[in-house]
């Protein structure tokens, strides 16, 4: 029947063109990742440090699964065109798999933002940043890692510890104990600088005169990019796996109404 | 930013005269009483106003005016010990050392200056400072016993000036309201595990796994 022929026509249309999208929006997510694995702000190692680093791991499951859904879509278009039901039942279950994985990508993404907070940071910074003495080869590095990127941001960001340079007298750290408080009330990172990298007034840094030290805190700059990077890993799977639902559930149907 | 002269203390002998003692009946009513109370640094808004060992001082500028060639030392005590401190107590000696403070004197005397270093009046825009503990070289040098060094402990402090002509003691202001030191706390007192979980990570778990289980029924229902 004509009207028949017709809709299946369009459900095939239908569905090579929602299958295009997920090629797409496949090569797109794993550029995406690529992206944020490769560390542009250079947060990686507080990450690290705070053992807490599974957003890359998000990430990095983000880039298998785009090249997945890419070479899947690719299967889906050709196993509508021919109506082929064994390529396409192959299609529907590699497609569920890798649903799957993608699903657990957001989720972690998710979940993972969720747990760094300022406290979390500003803890680390206390307990690592600039420690004389390492526990053990593991702590050497993450020391390293830690008070390299702080030394970084705060020199980049013009920013000094997480809230404020209260945090360095609010509480006791690692810092504190090979820096007396007198001679360094907050790191001389915190301070402003001039072109050769020393404070441009060393007492006024001190004394915390406005204009000779960096007032705000540096968590904008680290939650900003954590941010863009947990929640463009999140949400945009999680737009691609809505529209892969409804792809999926159009094969199926298709698939169903195939005859042998 | 301040500055500071050494001052060699130099002890001059005092030739008692009795008859003198008896005409002057108090000896230390030589002393003049400034009505000034030092307080701390209020313009600028000091982020380093106090720390866990030093405090900002606004310097004394035009309250000693009418007294010429003295020399103008901070006297600071413990807000306890404050009471037992006398003023005819030389300054650069054992009994007013940084190095002895608060073990054996009840105050410690430090940042000499003239009247040449506190101009009057007050330049506009200028930040007129004392940095109390600032020196950190001689904290345990017992041969600078004028240092200022960094506070023992968190206070509270009570701190005046303290004018002497030569050796004798000609004025003080009042003691300053109690300085109070920041304390700091351990980084173990920082809670991490309080995170809690935002909405949209909620609301995105429930609908993944809603669209998963229809996917996987709708496979079960079509084979």
């Amino acid at each position: 029947m004509a009207k028949s022929e017709d809709c299946i026509h369009i459900l095939q249309g239908l569905l090579v063109f929602g299958n295009v999208v997920i090629g797409m929006c496949g090569i797109a997510l794993t550029a995406e990742c690529i992206y944020f694995v490769s560390d542009p702000h250079g947060l990686y190692p507080l990450l690290e440090a705070t053992e807490n680093d599974d957003i890359y791991a998000a990430a990095w499951i983000g880039i298998f699964v785009g090249f997945a859904l890419f070479a899947l879509s690719i299967l889906g278009i050709i196993g509508i065109i021919k109506s082929d039901r064994t390529l396409l039942l192959v299609y529907i279950i590699l497609m569920l798999i890798t649903f799957a994985f993608e699903m657990a990508s957001c989720i972690t993404a998710a979940t993972h933002r969720d747990f760094l907070t300022p406290d979390l940071f500003l803890k680390q910074m206390l307990e690592r940043y600039q420690k004389a003495e390492p526990a053990n080869n593991n702590d050497k590095w993450m020391i390293e890692g830690v008070t390299k990127t702080w030394d970084k941001l705060m020199l980049q960001n013009h920013c000094c510890g997480v809230l404020g340079p209260s945090d360095w007298q609010e509480y006791t750290s690692a810092f504190r104990f090979t820096h007396n408080d007198a001679d360094f009330p907050w790191p001389r990172k915190c301070c402003v600088m001039d072109a050769q990298g020393l404070p441009v007034n060393l007492d006024g840094c001190k004394l915390g005169v406005p204009g000779y030290y960096n007032s705000n805190g540096c968590y904008d700059a680290i939650s900003g990019p954590v941010n863009t990077h947990a929640w463009g890993v999140a949400w945009f799977g999680f737009a691609i796996l809505c529209w892969i639902f409804c792809v999926l559930l159009g094969t199926m149907f298709y698939w169903s109404g195939i005859e042998y | 930013p301040h500055s500071r002269l050494r001052h060699s203390g130099a002890r001059t002998m005092v030739p008692l005269l009795p008859l003198l003692l008896l005409l002057l009946p108090a000896a230390h009513g030589a002393v003049e009483h400034v009505a000034y109370t030092p307080f701390l640094t209020k313009t600028p808004v000091l982020e380093g106003l106090t720390t866990g060992s030093t405090f900002v001082l606004e310097q004394p500028r035009c309250v000693f005016d009418k007294y010429s060639n003295v020399d103008i030392w901070l006297v600071v005590a413990l807000e306890k010990t404050a009471a037992t401190f006398n003023n005819s107590v030389a300054p650069g000696t054992a009994e007013s050392a940084f190095q002895n403070f608060p073990n054996s004197v009840p105050a410690y005397m430090t940042l000499n200056a003239t009247l040449a270093n506190y101009p009057c009046p007050k330049p506009a825009g200028d930040i007129t400072v004392l940095r109390v503990g600032s020196e950190t070289s001689c904290t345990w040098d017992n041969a600078r016993p004028t240092c200022n060094g960094p506070l023992p402990g968190p206070g509270p402090y009570l701190v005046k000036f303290l004018a002497l002509k030569g050796s004798e003691p000609v004025a003080e202001t009042d003691w300053s309201q109690p300085i109070m030191l920041r304390t700091a706390k351990s980084p173990n007192s920082i809670s991490t595990t309080d995170g809690g979980h935002s909405a949209g990570m909620i609301a995105l778990t429930t609908i993944l796994s809603i669209l998963f289980a229809i996917l996987l029924a709708g496979l079960v229902a079509m084979l």
